[in-house]
């Protein structure tokens, strides 16, 4: 009864969240330049991008007048990639956030993740970090690409889980090769000090769409539910499920609240290019606006109606759904430019046993 | 207003206890801001110019920069009640040289503003 009574008050929050829109997580591609060759990139990078870096000064310049609206420490911006510590200014990149008010955090692979940039990047007021840790090493370095990735990225987490600092999590991407040894990796996370972990399934878009052997089935997907629930109730490391999908009864066990896709409700990005966008990985047809033409805060205000007011996803599979009222389509980054039918639905595949 | 109201109706009774610390599905979590600033200007006590080069670390976590060329730095830290500010000639005779020096500051806000007078060896 308590459950039923939390979710449809949750259902008209988000809902009133829509409305408010209130801006707390920012993305930065700043690059498109990668160290890695991933068979799951949802992006598409590549080491030598067609793309140049984007100037600091020129996303700045874009997000400034949010300081006119919001307290600028209510909005995380999160530097990403590419792999953004290609960059050798992301330090004083996030010293003028940190200047303007803004926090920070990185999302990074770890491998170029040393010593001399931890101390660099705390010292200018980074506060969260994501690596990613797709299995122990010989899974890791198979969907890297590349033999040295495993141990790098355990150097990175060395140094990122030695600092009280810092608010970071492991993250893992579940597929195939790796789904039956989430219990090894867990215990290595443990033995190493990890604090949190959180898992995504890979989603059929970017470079994984032409990967359908790493898309996980009904059985696996329900293993990996019960995994990690079975995780949170030992409460040994804060294992939890990201939020890409709606999990039905899963919902709670696998996260510490329910699904919300908060794409252009609370969440925004500055592409590569320019372009306004929610989630990078989002389908790229669904920019809003380009920081070279438009006023960021405007777009912001005045635009991502299609992310704000969803009820024109309620079509192909999601049109018979009893969940549909909780979930609302599912995430954005699972809609194509057709809009037509959800690419990938992890409730459907759930509940097919 | 309203909608604000709403907010906080909805968020409680959804019996949710974090309803804004969350992250996207491949973003990073968000900052808890567990940090204090500390800024200042090395100068050298012989002749007030203020000198660039010198390591700054502070004892409470891994840290440390480099003063620029005028002498200033700006860095991150974590907060504590006393913090040991350490400053150290590492570039030898570029400069001159300096006898290193340790600093107790004792912060009181979120920001601390200091000059630090280095002797020379």
């Amino acid at each position: 009864m308590r459950n039923k009574v939390s979710l449809y008050f949750f259902d008209r929050f988000k809902q009133n969240e829509a409305q408010i829109h209130e801006l707390r997580y920012l993305f930065w591609e700043c690059t498109q330049r990668c160290n890695l060759n991933c068979l799951h990139c949802g992006s598409d990078c590549v080491s030598d991008s067609s793309y140049k870096d984007m100037p600091f000064s020129d996303f700045l310049s874009a997000i400034l007048p949010l300081k006119n609206v919001y307290k600028p420490d209510s909005i995380n911006v999160i530097i990403t990639g590419g792999e953004p510590l290609l960059r050798k200014d992301i330090g004083a990149c996030g010293m003028a956030l940190r200047e303007n008010g803004f926090r920070w955090g990185i999302v990074t692979n770890g491998y170029a993740y040393n010593e001399t940039i931890h101390k660099k990047l705390l010292a200018s007021g980074m506060g969260s970090v994501t690596v990613s840790l797709d299995g122990l090493e010989e899974n890791h370095n198979w969907l890297r690409g590349n033999n040295n990735s495993f141990s790098k990225a355990v150097r990175a987490l060395e140094l990122i889980s030695s600092s009280n600092r810092l608010n970071y999590d492991v993250v893992t991407c579940v597929n195939n090769r790796n789904i039956y040894q989430l219990n090894e990796l867990k215990e290595f996370l443990i033995r190493k000090n990890i604090k949190a972990w959180r898992l995504f399934t890979i989603a059929p878009i970017g470079r994984a769409q032409h990967n359908g052997d790493m898309v996980l089935g009904t059985e696996q997907l329900n293993f990996l539910m019960d995994f990690i629930a079975k995780s949170r109730e030992e409460k040994n490391i804060d294992v939890k499920f990201s939020c890409e999908a709606y999990v039905g009864a899963y919902e709670k066990k696998v996260r510490p609240d329910y699904f919300f896709c908060r794409a252009g409700i609370h969440i925004a990005s500055v592409l590569i290019d320019g372009s306004i966008s929610a989630c990078p990985n989002i389908n790229r047809n669904y920019t809003q606006g380009n920081i070279y033409k438009d006023d960021f805060l405007k777009i912001w205000n005045q635009k991502f109606q299609i992310m704000r007011e969803r009820s024109w996803t309620k079509k192909g599979i999601c049109n018979s759904c009893k969940d549909y009222k909780h979930c609302n389509g599912g995430a954005m980054h699972l809609w194509d430019e057709k809009q037509e039918n959800i690419l990938y639905c992890i409730h459907h595949q759930i509940t097919k046993a | 207003m309203k909608r604000k109201i709403l907010r906080k109706i909805f968020g409680t009774l959804s019996f949710t206890g974090m309803l804004f610390v969350f992250q996207a599905c491949y973003g990073a979590p968000q900052d808890m801001y567990r940090d204090i600033y500390i800024e200042g200007v090395v100068k050298s006590n012989k002749t007030s110019l203020p000198l660039s080069g010198i390591k700054v670390s502070v004892s409470n976590n891994q840290t440390s920069i480099l003063t620029d060329e005028d002498g200033k730095f700006k860095i991150y830290t974590l907060p504590a009640p006393e913090l040991l500010l350490k400053f150290e000639d590492i570039d030898e005779a570029q400069n001159g040289m300096f006898q290193s020096k340790d600093t107790l500051v004792k912060p009181n806000n979120k920001a601390v503003f200091i000059t630090i007078g280095m002797d020379a060896k």
